[in-house]
């Protein structure tokens, strides 16, 4: 049915916009701590219930990931939420103690304590996300110090695009919410649309990008690539923002809904891309030689006319190199970024039948990809597959190591990934107490 | 805590053993700072670029959630509250532990507290509304007396205040990690015993008269530069009042 329906034209190819984003070890915020440099121990999937699927409701489900682990491959937990809402993207908190999950229908946002990080278990639930804030759907998930930043997709008023940021501390409160930028700033014009977030702290800089509201995202795919005034309503910039006050600066005209933002994570980098999903375009931002920051289109992702649909990225540590998977053809695609303002495809493989979601470990060495989308927008039929696959990756071939079918073992949708590790130390109160235990003997 | 049979109830059998216990840390972080002296990064890190920053009073900053209160100990032993201690100035708030060794850790931070310092001494009308709040990690090893030891002459200086604060135990302690959202976690040793190494993720909070806390600086932001900016900041919207 999808693919019938991408051959209508122009309109579908917008139609299929990603929805995936945040994921891996190296998209992390920069102010998240206790980055996982070696063997990942546990890989959360929040995952999306399907009607008559097990009990047919979202979850948290953690897996065993560690090679060396007896429990390899097996599901260690599953935390199941009240319905279905829309699951979606995740993020940790600055010091990586507390996993925030969104969901983009129905507002709610799930807060996971990982301080057993094999069993994740639920200490809280904001229900007011919508009510407080004037915003719907809450997306991104990006730990500052001491508190979250959410962007959201969409409004309360007419359900479209325009939104905004919200600012909560880590206890859960609101603290500020800030619009996204409209009309003309920098030379550029805002569309009020929001989608990622990434934040360069060393130059005070916060790049955001943009997608669509409510109305297009929960829509039947179907139904929305026949409505050509739906299809207007997607982002088409990027803006750049002061960190510490919170302003936008600038707005860059990035035309076909850019999405992710990863900005390289090499000491002396300055440089940030994007993928746009309508154009298939990977677009580079760095200041030039007056130092003021600017956009341009560096590359283009597979054959544009096959609608190829790039949807999560993943960039090495080093920032050497970038994942992108296209969710149409299936395909996980591998550049060189050896020279950011020209960035080269240098290795494929078809990875599934429907590839949204790539994490990469901090090393480069192990890859995964998980294949939900959008509940409405993921491929019918047998081409629906719902899985996790996780690959190792020597600098030439991805070969397949793990696959964890979602279906066969009734979990739902597999859509974002993060990673975690056991713990390796003692709170101060275990050892304050293991300090009573001794004293006392 | 970390340490068995080394509590501040402990005899003391050797004044000598004792008198390098004591200074041992303070020369180890001191050595730390020398490390860390200058506009030289320590590794790991680099730099925050300051002339991205924003002037001061051009911004906002949010109210990001109120200051717990708690009892902590001064260097001469005398209990106080937090509450006390924060009420009518703006604070910048730091916990540390005497002989910390990760150079990104509380050298770093010591580095910029210093250079705060220095800030305050070159603007005396922000040193009167302005001050430093210091409180160790590690009521243990960190007693009072400790704690003098850290803070030397600063401890007396009257042209800008320096707090330097212990608790009188790890339960007095907990309720203040956990109301400023400060994470830290114990080294084990092969054996699963707790070692003295504390990890923890470097923040300094900027904590306004009303005891609110508007900014909390990490690794990837720390400069006393946006530090002084920000409790200028403060001090222009009448916060430090």
């Amino acid at each position: 049915m999808v693919r019938s329906l991408l051959c209508a034209g122009a309109l579908a190819v917008a139609a299929l916009l990603p929805a995936g984003a945040i994921a891996d070890e190296t998209c992390n915020s920069p102010y998240t701590t206790k980055l996982i440099k070696g063997q990942e121990d546990f890989l959360h999937v929040w995952t999306l219930g399907i009607k008559g699927m097990g009990d047919g409701n979202d979850k948290l489900v953690t897996i065993d990931v560690n090679p060396a682990s007896p429990g390899y491959g097996k599901v260690t937990s599953q935390v199941s939420l009240p319905g279905r809402g829309e699951a979606h993207h995740t993020g940790f908190t600055d010091d990586r103690r507390y996993l925030w999950a969104g969901r983009l229908d129905d507002n709610l946002i799930f807060i996971f304590d990982l301080v057993d990080p094999e069993k994740p278990k639920l200490i809280k639930t904001i229900d007011d996300f919508a009510a407080k804030t004037g915003f719907v759907g809450p997306h991104t998930f990006y730990a500052l110090p001491g508190r979250m930043l959410v962007q959201a997709l969409s409004n309360t008023k007419d359900h479209g695009g325009r939104t905004g940021l919200v600012l909560y501390n880590n206890q859960g409160d609101v603290v500020q919410t800030y619009d996204m930028p409209v009309g003309a700033l920098g030379g550029g014009t805002g569309d009020g649309y929001g989608y990622d977030i990434g934040i360069n702290p060393g130059k005070n800089v916060m790049l955001t990008s943009s997608f669509t509201g409510w109305n297009n995202y929960m829509m039947d795919l179907g139904k929305l690539v026949k409505d050509p005034e739906a299809m207007k309503y997607f982002g088409n910039t990027m803006a750049i923002w002061d960190v510490k006050s919170m302003k936008p600066t600038k707005v860059f005209d990035v035309p076909g809904a850019p999405l992710e933002i990863r900005w390289s994570l090499k000491d002396g980098d300055n440089w940030a891309v994007t993928a746009t999903a309508l154009t298939s375009k990977i677009w580079l931002v760095k200041q030039d030689a007056k130092g003021e920051w600017q956009a341009k289109d560096v590359a283009t992702i597979g054959d544009p006319s096959k609608i190829p649909l790039p949807v999560d990225i993943s960039i090495s540590a080093d920032g050497k190199g970038l994942w992108v998977n296209t969710f149409m053809d299936g395909t996980t695609r591998y550049f060189d970024m050896s020279n950011p303002e020209a960035p080269k495809e240098v290795y494929s493989k078809v990875t599934g039948k429907q590839v949204n979601m790539v994490s990469q470990s901090w090393d480069g060495k192990r890859v995964y990809i998980t294949s939900s989308l959008l509940a409405n927008w993921d491929k019918k039929g047998d081409d629906d597959e719902q899985v996790l696959r996780v690959y190792d990756w020597d600098g030439k071939e991805l070969v397949e190591k793990l696959e964890v079918d979602f279906r066969a073992l009734a979990l739902g949708r597999a859509h974002h990934m993060k990673f975690s590790a056991r713990p390796s130390g003692k709170t101060l109160a275990e050892a304050a107490g293991l300090t009573r235990v001794a004293a006392a003997r | 805590m970390t340490i068995v049979g080394t509590g501040p109830s402990r005899p003391l059998a050797d004044l000598r053993a004792r008198r390098w216990r004591l200074l041992a840390p303070v020369a180890l972080l001191g050595s730390r700072l020398a490390e860390a002296a200058g506009d030289v990064a320590p590794a790991g890190r680099i730099a925050p670029d300051v002339s991205a920053l924003p002037p001061p009073g051009s911004y906002e900053l949010p109210r990001l959630f109120t200051a717990p209160d708690g009892e902590v100990l001064q260097p001469d032993g005398k209990p106080v509250s937090l509450r006390r201690v924060l009420d009518g100035r703006l604070s910048v708030v730091s916990f540390i532990y005497s002989y910390c060794r990760d150079p990104v850790g509380c050298p770093l931070a010591w580095q910029a507290l210093d250079a705060v310092y220095r800030g305050f001494l070159a603007d005396r009308d922000l040193a009167r509304r302005a001050q430093l709040v210091t409180i160790s990690f590690d009521p243990t090893n960190d007693t009072p007396e400790q704690m003098r030891l850290l803070a030397g002459p600063r401890l007396d200086d009257r042209r800008a205040r320096w707090w330097y604060l212990t608790t009188a135990s790890v339960p007095r302690l907990l309720p203040l990690l956990e109301g400023f959202g400060q994470d830290v976690s114990v080294e084990v040793d092969d054996q699963g015993r707790p070692t003295r190494t504390l990890n923890h993720l470097l923040k300094i909070f900027t904590v306004d008269a009303g005891r609110q806390v508007r900014e909390i600086y990490s690794v990837a932001t720390l400069t006393p530069e946006a530090i002084i900016n920000d409790l200028r900041t403060l001090q222009g919207e009448g916060a430090g009042a």
